[in-house]
């Protein structure tokens, strides 16, 4: 049986389709379904094995990117959310729908629910930055991560006005201490890109790019994963030798990939 | 001036134009903002004399002015050019000229050319894909992040009114110099740098909330843009081929959907052909458009889904002239009449019928949908939260009717309304007065290369690229910042089909310094760069489209230089074998200080057979040999290098059709068998700037002999760096290909000299013609330099 | 000279329609609270050497004429909060 992933979409949504993709890639059997449906009860959100809020500007990314989207889901999908992520399975929020995972609250997910206590807020450029970026993964998390080995230096690109990453030194000790940190901004050598622009491109507190929750099975990031699938999809592909494009797969199919497995082996 | 108040309510006027003396005429079109001239209303007047016998409405006066606007018509593309004795020099440019080209290329793979919403091409055996680019100059000069992002929206509307999902939009934008003297701007002006701002940030604005990415174009900085900044917005999309027909009907219902209906935008359109006055900010008011691009997204899921389920017969957008061009035109298209009921149309306040008729509110379209399908299509548009109302239908009477409150406002002949009378125009052009200029040579090369590669029209753009999103929908191949240095591509490739490995490639060429010496090679060498862009990523079987910016046609002069550069249209697409799909024109670009810089801009769209053979400009492997291919001839009038010395020249660079095309023909040949490694053309100034590119976009440096580059009368050293000689390419030479690379070239009769090697060492290195060491620079100093020239 | 703390507001014409304010306005009604005719603003806050507080309007008028508002399609509110003593 193929993981059953439903991608939500809102107005506003624009990654849904090369999400979908790269999941199907992936192998999963994937839905793209506007929100409304789901508030309508036209459909079960428990029927499916992954959720995954895609990217995109959702209702313009008005008052604060992500916050009209979430305000819809807390007030009207928030219990059938919250039993889903309870039930351990996964969802993906990538750069819009982490700010939306941020905004309602499940992210970081510590402490008392719809408590926001992080913030994505404007980039220090003060402008939206499209660029590839080298990213430190954390393998220790199974759900997204686990085809990330240790060393492992990973490229994907951002899109973004609104992903520095913001917390209180409390909440950032913790989420070190319990290795909540999945994705990090580094050096093309793999060292810390230590908040030095564009390596770390929004101004991100401990250069982080994505977190998750303390159970593992929430996950958002500001690159979009979807964008580094191919190996055609990255900017110096031309430099690769013809026969390995059709074959190989960019660094971010892994993370949909590991999904997938996750769900085969843990949810199935 | 006569004329009688009935009140429906609101008040309607109708005016007894029979009546009308040629001085009424004229004092009801300037007190009504019409914009129509005495010919036109002389026309007008003679139709209700003879034929209706009645006074004409408001409404149907507001509807002549939209659809006889030289915007919605194109009255001097359309019209018959005389010279000043009045003998006849072209009728009918866009007929004779434009389309004749096309028609003489005569391509099976066009689908559609100069008559639809957008131009369109065959892809494969199932997409085509369909270009339109538009110019939104006027509505930028007053508001420029509202007028760009407008402008992006507009040109989307124009790709899903034919069926097509959007896959990119591209943007070419031309400014006075950001270090323009604030106070020698013309007061009701704005300056060059808030126009830049406004105008980048109303595109990225747009296309990053559509989802669409914004992967090409080029930015010009001119003082001939001062007052009169130039906006190009495109947009490219792709579509199954099966679903572009027109099978629309009499009795298919006209569905209006997307944004309410508000007084915005109203006189849009024969505003954008009027010059613009020190008082057209005052003035204009009404003709700021507001952009509402999550309007327009919903707008798409909507469209496509329609398409998919062959809900609707026909379909277009609302651009210039809103609702009353929009359904003439399409009146028109099934030889019948339309009615409309006003009093149906959603709206976001209270509006006069005529307002109704003619307002511009941004994401609007317009479906024809036969009834049996229009409870369908109204449930996807509820879904998608869309606002939708049945206006009307269409009719086998060949009238437009137009109801409000049940009181008829508008019965005229469909015709009759899209048919002007035909506009006659004096054009004249007189050579510029202009001569070489005569200077020592240069004393300090890296010097002078480090101040062009940090010239405001050489310098990089990735400043205002990464603030468009140039990724999403994932299919960016070769993006326009190439590779971790973000090296300047030729063109960009699209792969737009999940299931194929085939490319779209698009590639933009624009130069408009040479119009101060010469509009027609301008033209010929706009058209020959986009080709060459479009060659070096490997692009082919390609169509192009034209977008003329220029001063006011009624001016011999500006009309005879127009005509010189459509002339050229004509004689190098016919000559390089290349169909025009679409065009467009903005003409009336004039300010206080004077025409626009007569601007061409020319899109090329190719195909790439298979994008894991694409060739982009890095340089790839130290040891490999370059070689230029083309002559170099001393071509430096209007070059960046003479602009960088402070004069323009007169040697403008020609284009040599004949061996320019069969250099394109090698380099995709060689491409094919794998002997490129990089390939860049030479271009805004020169090999000096071209062989830069290729060594800032990589790890490498280059090692360069100018003895041996090939070249007729050039013995200075400058003139071989900096000459912008067309038809030129840079390549990179796989070393285990170049005995075959050279045969190839020999048997294509090219001229090419291996001028150099790329070095392992990062630095640039380029000896003199006396074999003395020119330049000497470390790459990195080359890529500051280059890298840091604009700031947005 | 004196040094003036500003405050300036930035609204779009009333009679243009504000597509933030509309949705916005359309989020809050799904949060079940009846509101209406939303409009979304920008404000702006910073110091001005000036000689009296007349000038300093002058200045501010013409800084919102020039860059903060465009006269086309928006509106704005100057006050002069208060000044170094």
């Amino acid at each position: 049986m193929k993981p059953k992933i439903l991608i939500i979409r809102v107005a506003g949504t624009n990654c849904d389709s090369e999400t979908a993709r790269a999941l199907e890639e992936a192998g999963a059997s994937v839905q793209i379904v506007h929100t409304k449906r789901l508030i309508d009860r036209l459909l079960d959100l428990s029927s499916f094995h992954g959720l995954v809020i895609p990217g995109g500007f959702s209702y313009g990314d008005y008052v604060r990117a992500g916050a009209i989207w979430a305000s819809k889901l807390y007030s009207k999908l928030m219990d059938e959310i919250v039993s889903f992520a309870d039930s351990g399975k996964p969802i993906l929020g990538i750069c819009n729908g982490f700010q939306v995972l941020v905004e309602i609250g499940l992210l970081p997910g510590l402490g008392e629910f719809g408590l926001r206590s992080i913030s994505l807020a404007p980039n220090d450029s003060g402008k939206f930055e499209c660029r590839w970026v080298y990213l430190k993964p954390n393998g220790s998390n199974r759900v997204f991560m686990k085809y990330y080995t240790p060393d492992r230096i990973i490229r994907m690109p951002v899109a973004h006005s609104e992903g520095k990453f913001i917390a209180s030194n409390y909440i950032l000790k913790v989420f070190e201490e319990r290795k909540l940190i999945l994705l990090r901004y580094v050096m093309p050598n793999g060292s810390p890109a230590g908040g030095v622009y564009p390596f770390n491109p929004n101004g991100s507190y401990m250069d982080i790019a994505g977190i998750c929750n303390v159970d593992g099975n929430v996950m958002g990031l500001m690159p979009h994963p979807e964008r580094a699938t191919y190996l055609w999809q990255y900017p110096d592909f031309t430099s690769k030798i013809y026969g390995e494009l059709e074959y190989a797969y960019g660094d971010g199919y892994w993370i949909f990939k590991s999904m997938c497995d996750y769900i085969i082996e843990e949810i199935i | 001036m006569r004329y009688e108040v009935i009140n429906i309510p609101p008040e309607v006027y109708i005016f007894h134009i029979s009546e009308f003396s040629d001085e009424e005429l004229i004092d009801l079109s300037r007190s009504l903002r019409l914009n129509l001239n005495l010919v036109e209303l002389r026309s007008i007047r003679e139709y209700f004399r003879t034929k209706l016998n009645r006074g004409i409405f408001d409404l149907e006066l507001h509807s002549f002015s939209q659809l006889w606007s030289e915007h919605c018509r194109h009255k001097v593309f359309r019209g018959l050019i005389v010279d000043e004795n009045g003998e006849p020099i072209i009728d009918d440019m866009l007929k004779n000229y434009i389309a004749k080209a096309t028609e003489k290329c005569n391509k099976p793979w066009i689908v559609s050319f100069l008559k639809d919403n957008a131009g369109i091409i065959e892809f494969d055996d199932t997409y085509s894909i369909a270009v339109k680019v538009e110019t939104h100059n006027h509505p930028s000069a007053i508001d420029p992040f509202g007028g760009a992002a407008t402008g992006v929206g507009g040109v989307i509307r124009d790709i899903l009114g034919v069926w097509a999902s959007p896959i990119a939009c591209i943007d070419v934008l031309c400014f006075g110099p950001l270090d323009y003297p604030m106070d020698a701007i013309p007061r009701g002006f704005k300056h060059p740098k808030y126009l830049f701002r406004g105008v980048v940030k109303g595109i990225g604005f747009y296309g990053n909330n559509m989802g669409i990415p914004t992967v090409a174009g080029a930015i010009c900085f001119d003082e001939g843009y001062v007052g009169n900044v130039v906006v190009y917005a495109g947009c490219i999309g792709i579509l199954p081929t099966s679903s572009y027909k027109f099978s629309s009907k009499p009795g298919d219902k006209l569905i209006l959907m997307g944004n309410s209906t508000g007084r915005d935008g109203i006189h849009g359109a024969s505003f954008a052909s009027s010059d613009l006055k020190e008082d057209s900010e005052r003035i204009s008011r009404s003709a700021v458009q507001i952009p509402d691009p999550v309007e327009e997204e919903k707008l798409r899921r909507a469209i496509i889904r329609i398409r998919d389920e062959g809900l609707a017969s026909g379909i277009t957008d609302l651009g210039g002239g809103g609702l009353a061009v929009a359904v003439v035109e399409m009146a028109d298209r099934i030889g019948g009449g339309a009615r409309v009921f006003l009093d149906e149309v959603h709206l976001r306040e209270s509006m006069l019928p005529w307002e109704i008729w003619i307002s511009e509110s941004q994401e609007r379209m317009l479906l024809m949908v036969p009834s049996e399908n229009v409870d369908r299509v109204l449930e996807i548009a509820e879904e998608e939260d869309l606002k939708t109302s049945v206006i009307g239908e269409l009719t086998e009477n060949p009238f437009i009717d137009v109801y409000y409150h049940g009181t008829l406002l508008c019965h005229i002949e469909t015709s009759f309304l899209l048919r002007p009378p035909k506009a006659r125009y004096v054009a004249k052009w007189y050579a510029p007065k202009l001569h070489e200029p005569f200077f020592d040579e240069p004393m300090d090369y890296g010097d002078l290369l480090c101040k062009l590669l940090s010239s405001p029209n050489i310098c990089s753009r990735e400043e205002v690229i990464r603030t468009y999103d140039h990724e999403v929908q994932g299919n960016t191949v070769i993006k326009p910042l190439h590779g971790d240095y973000g090296g300047p591509s030729d063109a960009v490739v699209l792969k737009p089909v999940s299931n194929s490995w085939r490319g779209v490639v698009i590639s933009v060429g624009v130069k408009p310094w040479y119009s101060r010496i010469d509009p027609y090679w301008m033209a010929a060498s706009s058209i020959e760069e986009a080709l060459r862009n479009n060659v070096c990523v490997g692009g082919r079987r390609i169509a192009i489209l034209d977008n003329f910016t220029w001063g006011n046609p009624e001016k011999p002069d500006r009309l005879g230089s127009l005509v010189r550069a459509v002339k050229a249209c004509y004689d190098f697409a016919v000559g390089f074998d290349v169909p025009f799909i679409s065009g467009k024109d903005s003409l009336y670009n004039e300010s206080p200080l004077g025409p626009v810089l007569e601007t061409l801009l020319i899109t090329a769209v190719g195909i790439l057979p298979d994008i894991r053979r694409a060739v982009t400009l890095d340089f790839k492997y130290a040891g490999n040999p370059i070689y230029l291919i083309g002559l170099t001839l001393p071509e430096l009038g209007g070059s960046q290098y003479y602009r960088l010395m402070g004069y323009i020249g007169s040697s403008v660079p020609k284009v040599d059709v004949k061996s320019s095309k069969r250099i394109m023909e090698l380099i995709i040949e060689a491409m094919d068998r794998g002997y490129i490694k990089a390939c860049h053309d030479i271009s805004d100034g020169g090999l000096g700037v071209a062989i830069s590119e290729m060594a800032i976009s990589s790890n490498f440096g280059a090692e360069i002999y100018l003895d041996r580059v090939p070249r007729v009368d050039v013995n200075r050293n400058d003139v071989i760096l900096f000459s912008e000689s067309n038809g030129r390419f840079l390549l990179e030479i796989d070393k285990k290909f170049e005995d075959e690379f050279c045969e190839l070239v020999n048997s294509y009769g090219c001229n090419a000299g291996r001028i150099g090697f790329v070095s392992k060492n990062s630095r640039m290195v380029i000896h003199g013609l006396n074999g003395n060491v020119l330049i000497d620079l470390e790459v990195e100093l080359l890529r500051k330099c280059w890298k840091g020239g604009l700031k947005l | 000279m004196v040094k003036f703390k500003v405050r300036v507001e930035v609204w779009l014409k009333d009679e243009l329609v504000d597509a933030e304010g509309k949705t916005v306005e359309e989020a809050l009604k799904d949060l079940g609270y009846d509101v209406s005719g939303v409009r979304v603003g920008k404000v702006y806050i910073f110091n001005v050497e000036s000689e009296s507080s007349s000038d300093v309007e002058r200045v501010v008028v013409d800084i919102c004429e020039r860059l903060l508002a465009n006269p086309v399609k928006d509106k704005y509110f100057v006050s002069v909060l208060g000044h170094e003593v």
